[in-house]
């Protein structure tokens, strides 16, 4: 019984893993051990292939910085709305709430790369192309459905008689939600977040039709950029060395925030 | 008054989901493109009309429900048993959970790159892994050039997407097997019932509703799949893995057809909606899922 677990988690840990692994090995193999890949060669390690995506113009780091200024100005606007949307959500009528809250799912299950031609009109008309801050809108706008299912579950979730005690204190309705609703509903901010992050960071086709400017590039399209460079050469040393590169920083958050990812999506599956 | 904490949000998502849908209604009775020098005219429904005969359309409809259709069912499949993994206790659960998110929370782009390389003819290791075991006899072949090979291509698609998005499916499920009670299976192991049999007599009835939302879930993502193919393979060959997203894309980029492109969204939204009211009714006929969303 426990042996078979151990070859399941085995199994499992293999699907998930071997194709990051084949990318972190390639990225420190040279062009010419790749294309004869289980040869032996002199000169089969290298770290050519990142000294080369380092020094390119501009260099791949850039593009993390433009990714995580994307991920956490959105993920501030995001939380600045949904805050007290969700609040609010609970205080209406039920039947209302209930309504708002079919149409959240509805607008979160709806596959919003078909939106990507009409919002490109949007930047182009309001001159909002190639500015990452202006990302932050849609990012929010698509973020928006599941951060108010999910905070507004954690609202619901809280006592009455917290606020209650809080209000005959003679605290106003924002001294209430800045000092005593907030901070209780701390983790599921915190969940929300982290999803609205992970979204803002790899979302893919806004980014591609509103940012030109290489020096703007968000991560997913410099990636996407060096896939469409060279269709029949490719150099894929290279390129495994900024797919490590680019998973590195994901990685880290993965597992440093990963009670807060798993409450988040689980959360979300119970009380959407 | 409290009502009006709603309405920034709200107002958001309008402009960001309720003017495009708007745009490309109207967009859709007209002709905008490079013919009309960008100015959109009046066409007397002629992008629809086009639409009903555009064998490219109806080929991508195919391909993209295709696509969904497999992914999905694997997805659930795999994610089923990761789920039932990890809802038990060992040593090393947590390390696992999340090396089993990570798939999940990589850019899509970044492992379409990774799986580009990984199905290389001839130097992707699945490629020599087929050729040592002689794989490519079986299609009489010399090589299975999978990203060349219209009828393999899209299974590649498959597999990149089964990789990425299993664990999200995982997590739902195990969401759903934390709400049912140890007592249950006690009870019925107390009845002499037989522990494979608890799978099917408690365990999936009771995560039937998880299930049914997993599946509305990533049945409409993948049907609105776009980064994944549109980087893995550009659509083709010969637009064989083309999706309905990536048709519109090109028509708007690349044809620069506006018209035409908001066309094929509206049309594939209408699909989609299609698709889920069904599973929605399907749904509703389980009691038990209302009790979960009321």
């Amino acid at each position: 019984m426990i042996r078979t677990r151990n070859l399941w988690i085995t199994v499992l840990l293999l699907w998930s893993l071997a194709p990051l692994l084949w990318q972190l090995y390639t990225s420190f193999c040279s062009n010419e051990s790749l294309i004869h890949t289980f040869a032996t060669h002199q000169h089969r390690w290298t770290l050519e292939n990142y000294r080369q995506v380092l020094t390119a113009n501009p260099p791949f780091w850039r593009y993390l910085l433009n990714s995580a200024f994307v991920g956490i100005s959105s993920t501030g606007l995001t939380l600045l709305l949904a805050i007290p949307a969700a609040y609010s959500l609970v205080k209406v009528p039920r039947n209302f709430a209930r309504g708002a809250r079919l149409f959240l799912l509805g607008a979160a299950l709806f596959p919003y790369v078909l939106l990507f031609l009409a919002l490109l009109e949007i930047a182009r008309s309001l001159n909002l192309g190639n500015n990452l801050l202006a990302l932050s809108f849609p990012y929010a706008a698509l973020s928006m459905p599941l951060a108010v299912l999910l905070l507004s579950s954690a609202f619901r979730d809280l006592p009455s008689e917290i606020e209650e005690a809080a209000r005959l204190e003679g605290l106003g309705l924002w001294q209430r939600l800045r000092w005593v609703l907030i901070p209780l509903i701390g983790p599921a901010t915190a969940s929300t977040a982290i999803l609205v992050f992970l979204f803002s960071w790899n979302e893919y086709p806004i980014a591609l039709t509103w940012i030109s400017t290489t020096d703007l590039l968000t991560l997913p399209v410099a990636i996407a950029r060096i896939a469409g460079s060279s269709v029949y050469s490719i150099p894929y040393g290279a390129y495994a060395a900024a797919t490590v590169l680019g998973s590195l920083p994901l990685l880290l958050l993965v597992i440093i925030f990963q009670r807060q990812i798993v409450s988040g999506l689980t959360q979300g599956a119970i009380k959407g | 008054m409290i009502q009006l904490l709603l309405l920034p949000a709200a107002l958001l998502i309008a402009l960001i989901f309720g003017i495009p849908l708007l745009r490309y209604l109207w967009l859709s009775f007209h002709a905008d493109s490079v013919i009309t020098s960008l100015v959109a005219i009046p066409n007397n429904g002629a992008n629809w009309f086009r639409l009903f005969n555009d064998q490219r359309f109806w080929q991508d409809t195919y391909q993209t429900a295709r696509f969904a259709f497999v992914s999905v069912s694997l997805e659930i499949f795999l994610a089923l048993g990761i789920a039932l993994l990890l809802d038990q206790r060992w040593r090393g659960r947590g390390v696992v959970r999340a090396i089993t998110l990570l798939p999940w929370a990589l850019p899509t782009t970044v492992m379409a790159l990774g799986w580009r390389w990984i199905f290389n003819t001839p130097n992707g290791p699945i490629e020599q892994f087929a050729k040592l075991i002689g794989l490519q006899h079986l299609y009489g072949l010399q090589d299975l050039n999978i990203l060349a090979n219209p009828s393999l291509t899209w299974l590649a698609t498959v597999v990149g997407d089964v990789w990425k998005t299993t664990p999200f499916v995982a997590l739902i499920l195990l969401a759903g097997l934390q709400t049912i009670p140890n007592d249950l299976y006690e009870a019925f192991d107390l009845e002499g019932g037989k522990p494979c049999a608890g799978l099917f007599k408690i365990t999936l009835p009771l995560l039937q509703p998880y299930l049914l939302l997993g599946l509305l879930f990533r049945l409409a993502q993948a049907f609105g799949v776009f980064d994944l193919i549109q980087v893995m393979t550009g659509g083709g060959p010969a637009s064989s893995t083309e999706s309905l997203a990536l048709y519109a894309y090109l028509n708007a980029m690349r044809f620069l057809d506006f018209g035409y492109s908001a066309t094929v969204m509206i049309a594939s939204f209408l699909l989609l909606v299609f698709i889920c009211l069904f599973g929605w009714l399907v749904i509703h006929q389980t009691k038990h899922f209302r009790e979960v969303v009321k």
